[in-house]
């Protein structure tokens, strides 16, 4: 099934020279669960987040040691599953066209974010292991 | 590939997705627990997102046509971000009760 003139949410801008056809649904529903992925994680990261402020009993002598960890984890959970939503638009935009899958920068993103949080945990516990 | 295997398949992949949509369900579900541990109401709310994304992720079983697809991503995607800016308020504003540590 082609659908030439069909433009796409994500680029309506665009000007539609190649033509486009519906994928294998199998791509679309891959694609999908990438997509889902990424949110669960998001979410795992603002319940890790919430449980770190709420939960959490404080660091002795760093009062707002539970937020510096706490509200980086929830921030990275909406920045990912916007993210994640982009890439889920630009994935199925390529899978129409044929054209090979963009570069994600998920995973580069939550690596480099997570070992900013392990460093900064580190530094909130020796602070509150020297006062 | 024989017309039934493919069909085979592309059923599995979408009985796939409509698990993964459960697990995004029960995460929503998990983030509404740890809410409900300081603010009961707030939390209930987010718990009660659990069934309509449980719902959503039925629907994806059924070859739902792609604009729908849009729609429904498009849908995560804006509560998840409803989700964390309610956390934020939540661990801004909110009082922690802290689980008990023995001294």
């Amino acid at each position: 099934m082609l659908r030439g003139d069909r433009g796409t949410v994500w680029d309506s801008g665009r000007v539609e020279s190649q033509q486009e056809s519906e994928p294998d649904v199998r791509f679309t529903f891959a694609n999908e669960r990438t997509f889902l992925a990424w949110s669960r994680t998001a979410l795992a990261l603002i319940v890790a987040g919430l449980g770190v402020v709420q939960l959490f009993p404080p660091f002795p002598g760093v009062p707002w040691g539970r937020h510096v960890v706490g509200v980086p984890l929830i921030v990275l959970g909406a920045v990912i599953a916007v993210v994640a939503y982009g890439e889920w638009g630009r994935n199925q935009h390529a899978l129409r066209r044929g054209d090979p899958l963009p570069r994600s920068v998920l995973p580069t993103t939550l690596a480099v974010v997570i070992a900013i949080m392990a460093v900064l945990s580190a530094v909130v516990l020796l602070l509150s292991a020297v006062r | 590939m024989s017309e039934g295997a493919a069909d085979e398949d592309s059923g599995l992949a979408a009985e796939r997705t409509a698990l993964a949509w459960t697990r995004t369900a029960l995460s929503f579900g998990a983030v509404g627990g740890v809410i409900a541990r300081t603010h009961a109401i707030i939390g209930v709310i987010v718990i009660g997102i659990a069934p309509v994304i449980w719902q959503l992720g039925r629907l994806a079983a059924g070859r739902a046509p792609p604009d729908q697809t849009t729609r429904r991503t498009r849908l995560i995607t804006a509560t998840i971000l409803l989700v964390a800016v309610i956390a934020l308020i939540v661990a801004s504003f909110g009082k922690a009760t802290p689980l008990r540590v023995s001294e």
